[in-house]
């Protein structure tokens, strides 16, 4: 490549350059320092604390919980979300017409802002609501709802797959658009079944899509946060306490802006380190069923 | 090629100044003073509408009197809570002069980061407590380094509400004082009505820092006639009063009589019987449940005491909010704020605008004696019990810790006791260690 070419490849990459030195670069340096500061970012003087912050915060209570949260967040909303929008897609394939409005339908509640959606099911799970009403008077089950660790874990997971099930389904509808045909037909002609046809077939050949869907999804169990800041606070007894609600009460409740920072230190290298075992774990499976 | 260089680094260059502009928050550099010698301050006024509307009137007629100095109200920023807004605007160094709704607690983290003026350092402190007459109300703010860093703005006693109607129908005819009156009514109304709760509210369970302030501060300040908590770095809070307090949940958890799940309107639709009632619920019933009336479907009362404890004059906590200056506001600013609030104060027909819009009572020794609030008062009798329940109101505590210390009482003690995990000695003792380990 001349040095032209070297300086136009430059040029045009810059933009994105820019950009990742502003909001990712710099922040992360910025972050770096803070964490092993005892600053609150409005007083006028600090300490250097050295490690002291990430030895704080190994201890505590809310950053074990914060560790352990997510990977209970990974079991439940990563299995829903996949599963609800692989429904929805192989329901929207199916659809003689109108396939386009339907996915629009099911892709909305990806724009809904998630406090509004929680105020809501706040109020559908509220005691004194016509479902809990109706679940205690005709089957006997009182259940608090977000009163208990699983049930509330459960609802947060619940409220995240549905906002995002309709935007997963859109990658997932353009993966079953990209098989071939063909090779349905052989193996009908082969006489196989439609529940063979789904997991011998479509589901191995859908791994381009599911490991799109499957990566972007974790990456959202990490950075949970409004959901559970609206309904749960982290509770109860921390059981729905994420690394960001964590980061939030430390950084702008506790005015523990160096704390903070270290607590989002552990937070990224523990999100980088899971997402790249999961994502050898999930390309091992893509290479066993010839993808590599 | 030359023009396609061009173009290229123009594109280049606008899009880098568009991401870079989008960061901006648009606040004009602050220098104190503008044109003509006219002082601009910023105001922040509370985020909903009715106080936006009296700050932005009396800024209004402010300016018309003073030319000289400029009162910019503005909403403070709610994203995602006032204190986060204010604690970025400081550290991005866009704070505004003054701010009103800052609690003792948060203005304690404030002032412990020098973040803000001390008011009785600025000319117009002293004449400012005499002109309002609360002289007696600031002594219960001065901070634990004797200065003063909020102007209370209202002062709102906490009382809890009960449910007459529902009283009377379980043969209960006024709201129970103490603790084994309390649990007498528990009993009979659980006889009467098994779905029904004394204290419904799920925020009983829920650890988060100020809704202690509406449960254990009120019953706490009650039990203790308002001994405080934390005094600079040492716990010293009341242990006998403070076991009585969870002693007595504790007992309302064993007779079935609380539930801390959420439930829409427990109290207006008679679910639960007792709840915590601030005066600005009496203007949201007004609109939303007009069937509330005080004295027939409701009444208010001081929070219940021990049973060896007097019934006249109980504590209860305060939920008080004030105005403070922020440190970064320039020299002139802070005068022409300290102007500004005693423009404001001096003159009791704008306590009674304040009062009258927000049912909030202003924070002044002589609100029941002033004539000026008397008309107001008489046409509004369900506030009565509020005005007179100022002396015996308790704030915040001042400790930059606050929200530790808080989340610990409601994680160590009170929220396992109402939900029965732990006996309320236990309780104590865990909430008392652990709130020392975070003062140490």
């Amino acid at each position: 490549m001349n040095t032209k070419q070297g300086r136009l490849g430059w040029l045009f990459t810059s933009p994105y350059l820019i950009y990742a030195v502003v909001f990712f670069l710099i922040p992360l340096v910025w972050s770096l320092f803070l964490s092993m500061t005892d600053w609150n970012l409005i007083s006028p003087t600090f300490s250097f604390v050295g490690i002291t912050n990430y030895t704080e915060a190994f201890q505590s209570p809310g950053v074990k919980a914060a560790f352990f949260v997510t990977f209970k967040f990974l079991a439940v909303f990563i299995p829903l979300v996949v599963a609800s929008s692989v429904i929805v897609a192989l329901i929207v394939k199916g659809l003689p017409k109108y396939k386009g409005i339907f996915l629009i339908g099911f892709f909305l509640p990806y724009l809904a802002s998630g406090v509004v959606s929680s105020l809501i099911v706040k109020g559908l799970l509220s005691y004194n609501s016509p479902i809990n009403e109706f679940l205690r008077n005709s089957l006997g089950l009182d259940i608090d709802w977000l009163g208990t660790p699983f049930a509330a874990l459960f609802v947060v997971a619940v409220i995240i797959a549905w906002k995002f099930t309709g935007y997963y389904a859109l990658i997932l509808t353009s993966g079953f658009e990209s098989i071939n045909k063909e090779i349905y037909e052989a193996a009908m002609i082969d006489g196989v079944s439609a529940w063979q046809r789904f997991w011998k077939i479509t589901f191995p050949l859908l791994y381009p899509a599911l490991y799109t869907v499957l990566i972007l999804s974790i990456g959202v169990t990490f950075g949970i946060f409004t959901e559970v800041y609206q309904l749960t606070g982290g509770g109860p007894n921390f059981a729905t306490n994420t690394w960001q609600m964590e980061i939030f009460t430390r950084a702008f409740s506790n005015l523990q802006a160096g704390y903070a920072s270290a607590i989002a230190i552990i937070a990224s290298v523990v999100t980088f380190i899971s997402i790249f075992i999961i994502r050898k774990i999930i390309e091992l499976w893509g290479k066993r069923n010839g993808w590599d | 090629m030359k023009t396609k260089k061009v173009v290229s680094i123009l594109f280049l260059a606008s899009l880098t100044v568009t991401s870079l502009a989008a960061c901006s928050t648009g606040n004009k550099v602050q220098n104190g003073v503008v044109k003509d010698g006219v002082t601009t301050i910023e105001f922040w006024a509370a985020p909903n509408p009715t106080q936006q509307v009296y700050w932005k009137e009396v800024a209004e007629e402010f300016t018309k009197e003073n030319p000289e100095i400029n009162v910019n109200v503005s909403p403070m920023k709610e994203s995602p809570t006032s204190e986060a807004s204010i604690q970025s605007a400081i550290a991005g160094g866009s704070a505004p002069t003054m701010s009103e709704n800052i609690n003792r607690g948060f203005a304690a983290q404030l002032a412990d980061s020098k973040a803000l003026v001390k008011l009785d350092e600025l000319n117009g402190w002293d004449k400012l407590k005499e002109s309002r007459n609360m002289e007696n109300t600031m002594e219960g703010w001065e901070f634990s380094d004797n200065h003063q860093y909020v102007m209370p703005i209202y002062s709102s006693p906490m009382l809890f509400g009960w449910r007459l109607d529902i009283l009377e129908e379980i043969g209960v005819h006024e709201a129970p004082k103490t603790y084994s009156e309390m649990l007498d009514v528990a009993k009979k109304l659980k006889e009467k009505y098994p779905d029904k709760y004394v204290w419904a509210k799920d925020a009983l369970a829920d650890p988060t820092a100020w809704k202690r302030w509406f449960d254990f501060f009120m019953l706490y300040d009650a039990a203790s006639n308002g001994n405080n908590f934390v005094e600079g770095t040492k716990f010293i809070g009341d242990e006998k009063a403070g076991e009585k307090v969870l002693g007595f949940v504790d007992d309302l958890r064993k007779e079935d009589a609380l539930l801390t799940r959420k439930a829409k309107d427990p109290f207006e639709s008679g679910l639960g019987i007792f709840t915590d009632i601030g005066p600005w619920t009496i203007s949201y019933w007004k609109e939303k449940f007009p069937e509330m009336k005080w004295n027939e479907t409701y009444t208010l009362a001081a929070p219940p005491v021990p049973d060896d404890k007097e019934t006249s004059n109980v504590n209860t906590f305060a939920d008080t909010k004030g105005l403070v200056v922020y440190a970064s506001a320039t020299k002139e600013q802070q005068e022409a704020a300290m102007k500004f609030i005693n423009w404001v104060y001096s003159n009791p027909e704008n306590d009674l605008k304040w009062f009258e819009k927000t049912n909030l009572p202003p924070a002044r020794d002589d609100l029941t004696t002033n004539d000026t609030f008397k008309v107001f008062l008489d046409k509004n009798p369900e506030l009565l019990p509020y005005a007179a329940a100022v002396p015996n109101a308790i704030p915040p505590m001042d400790n930059s810790k606050y929200n530790d210390i808080q989340t610990f009482i409601g994680q160590h003690a009170f929220n396992p006791v109402v939900k029965g995990e732990k006996d309320p000695k236990t309780a104590w003792k865990d909430m008392q260690e652990a709130i020392e380990g975070v003062l140490k």
